[in-house]
């Protein structure tokens, strides 16, 4: 492999990108060329945060493709679709804008699996004329997928957590975090930065690799861990005003990192609002007709269908696995039936055109929405 | 305080946009709306497309000028909030439609005397923009005005220098809470041409920061610049 002095720019753009990658980094919307694609060539739509069309444009090497990049504000697409910058409309712009229309003879085109939450299939076909099929989760998978003529297999539909995803989110809450308090740190003692820069390191790549098998109430226990941390820290410095300040920088530290709301760096749950209530999906099983777009989308395999050859009998589908539900909204947002909600406990239900329009809003618009719309059952 | 680096967060709370906007642009966006109305709507009964209207503030006016239009907007939240601004006004004279600009192209040809776009075009992709300038080129009736106010780079060194400057805090401010920033554009006017306009009017405020357009459908450029 030779080094170009481009290649090693792209590369350092990419670490960077992977440290400081909780923040938006854009690039410009449009339409890319992969290989030599022709008017026959497959369609793939994404959102542009350039990490994700970096790694898409890697993972299409070799390939004849057409890449139109859509605006979701410099945000990746799973927290785009959730928060409401990849939605329809993004969607519907970038295909009629790009030129795509232009270069290819078809209209059919290939989106994330994890658009589903803010993209409405359906929609986009009725306003723009273009057939949207949900791709694999991974952009590594679409050469696979593209293989076996656009068929998914189990593995492309579910989201990985493994000790690789775990990582690459530890560093992306490590690398700002010990720079914050690295730089408070250096203000004051300079010598304590690398302890500090090591005990942030530690600490989010622990957290991140243990998250989901922290047994009980998990925030409970890391917040108690960060109060337990953090008076040992106050103990141990018995009593010295310098040791003291060290003592109130792990602290701050700590409670940072042990008690942050990290359900939007992992796929595990649906953030604290939803703990709040207990929100569920339930379904309607009435109205489900069998079309199957929530196991197409669903990315925990949360749904089962019924046997082929009982299909003739019974058509509808199972909520079958609802314990590994991470509450993403995407089977609700895609069910042409209506047959899928969300509701709490007190069976208080958030309705499907809530979902779509207010999708998992980052200000928590949805949440407010729900207790507007609430319909007791 | 010169640039709309902070617009972006203000759209996430449509309840402080306006409040916002004049905050930031130091009380000019009133003199925008204005512009932007009165160059558009010239007579009453004007009929008005406008894109991106927003919270309403644009369409207010144009309405009182006697105007008809039709208000476009993507985002639901702001049309709700826009309808309930115009509610006590005359809600007969505006149609409101939740969609993007990409679908103007739906609109039948030659059906609007004017087409505004206030704050909205800096916020589109350069290839989303070139899209809608022709399709409005095509909306507009022979003699019809295209009325167009928004963030631009400044033209003078010095301008853009002391704009880029002052712009620094906001775009940092907004970038660690929004996650958003505003993309001010280049050559607005060198835009609306290609577009096939004749630019009649643009006038700046603020450094320079802020322009407003004034133009006419003219020759078709879209004929002669096929994509290569």
């Amino acid at each position: 492999m030779s080094f170009r002095p481009s290649a090693v720019g792209s590369l350092a753009r990419e670490v960077l990108l992977m440290l400081l990658r909780l923040f938006p980094w854009s690039t410009e919307p449009g339409l890319r060329s992969v290989g030599d694609p022709s008017p026959s060539s497959p369609v793939l739509v994404t959102g542009n945060y350039d990490l994700t069309v970096r790694r898409l444009l890697r993972a299409l090497e070799g390939l004849d493709a057409w890449v139109v990049v859509a605006p979701s504000r410099g945000i990746n697409v799973w927290c785009a679709a959730a928060g409401g910058h990849l939605t329809s409309h993004q969607v519907v712009t970038a295909l009629k804008t790009s030129g795509v229309a232009e270069r290819v003879e078809h209209r059919r085109a290939i989106l994330p699996q994890l658009a589903a939450t803010g993209v409405q299939a359906r929609e986009v076909s009725q306003r723009c004329g273009w057939k949207l099929r949900f791709g694999p989760v991974y952009a590594e998978d679409l050469p696979r997928y593209l293989a076996q003529h656009e068929k998914k297999s189990d593995d492309m539909r579910r989201v990985r957590f493994g000790v690789a995803e775990r990582l690459e989110m530890a560093v992306a809450w490590a690398a700002p975090t010990s720079l914050v308090f690295a730089a408070v740190t250096a203000l004051f003692r300079p010598a304590w930065c690398l302890p500090i820069l090591a005990l942030s390191w530690t600490l989010a790549i622990a957290v991140f690799l243990i998250y989901d098998r922290i047994p009980g109430p998990r925030r409970l226990v890391l917040g108690g861990g960060a109060i337990a941390g953090s008076l040992s820290c106050v103990v141990l410095a018995e009593g010295g005003m310098a040791a003291l300040s060290a003592a109130a920088i792990a602290s701050a530290l700590l409670t940072a990192i042990l008690t942050y709301d990290y359900s939007g760096s992992t796929p595990i749950e649906g953030g604290s609002h939803f703990e709040e209530r207990r929100w569920t999906v339930a379904m309607d099983r009435e109205r489900c007709k069998g079309v199957y777009s929530c196991w197409e989308v669903c990315p925990e395999a949360c749904f089962a269908k019924p046997p082929s050859e009982e299909r003739g009998v019974e058509r509808k589908v199972d909520l079958a696995h609802s314990e590994h539900c991470i509450r993403c909204g995407a089977c609700i947002v895609q069910c042409p039936e209506d047959a899928l909600y969300f509701e709490d406990e007190k069976g208080l239900r958030v309705q499907p055109d809530t979902i779509r329009r207010f999708k998992l809003n980052l200000m928590g618009r949805r949440a407010v929405a729900t207790t507007d719309s609430e319909v007791t059952d | 305080m010169s640039s709309l680096a902070l617009m972006r967060l203000l759209e996430s709370a449509p309840d402080r946009y306006d409040a916002g906007m004049r905050a930031i642009t130091l009380g000019r966006v009133t003199h925008l709306h204005a512009a932007v109305a009165r160059a558009a709507v010239t007579r009453p009964e004007t009929r008005v497309l406008e894109i991106g209207c927003g919270t309403g503030a644009v369409t207010e006016r144009l309405v009182a000028l006697g105007a008809r239009v039709t208000a476009l907007d993507q985002s639901p939240e702001m049309l709700e909030r826009a309808e309930r601004r115009l509610a006590d006004a005359r809600p007969d004279r505006v149609s409101w439609l939740e969609r993007t600009a990409s679908e103007i192209d739906a609109l039948p040809e030659a059906s609007f005397d004017a087409v505004v776009a206030s704050f909205c075009l800096s916020d589109m992709s350069a290839g989303e923009r070139a899209f809608t300038l022709r399709q409005a080129a095509r909306l507009l009736c022979p003699g019809g005005t295209l009325a167009v106010a928004d963030e631009v780079i400044p033209e003078q060194i010095g301008e853009r220098l002391l704009h880029a400057l002052l712009r620094l805090p906001q775009v940092l401010i907004g970038w660690l809470l929004a996650g958003a920033t505003s993309h001010p554009i280049r050559d607005l006017a060198g835009e609306i041409r290609a577009a096939g306009f004749v630019v009649e009017q643009e006038e700046r405020w603020l450094l320079g920061s802020l322009a407003a357009i004034t133009a006419a459908p003219g020759v078709r450029a879209e004929e002669e610049e096929k994509p290569k």
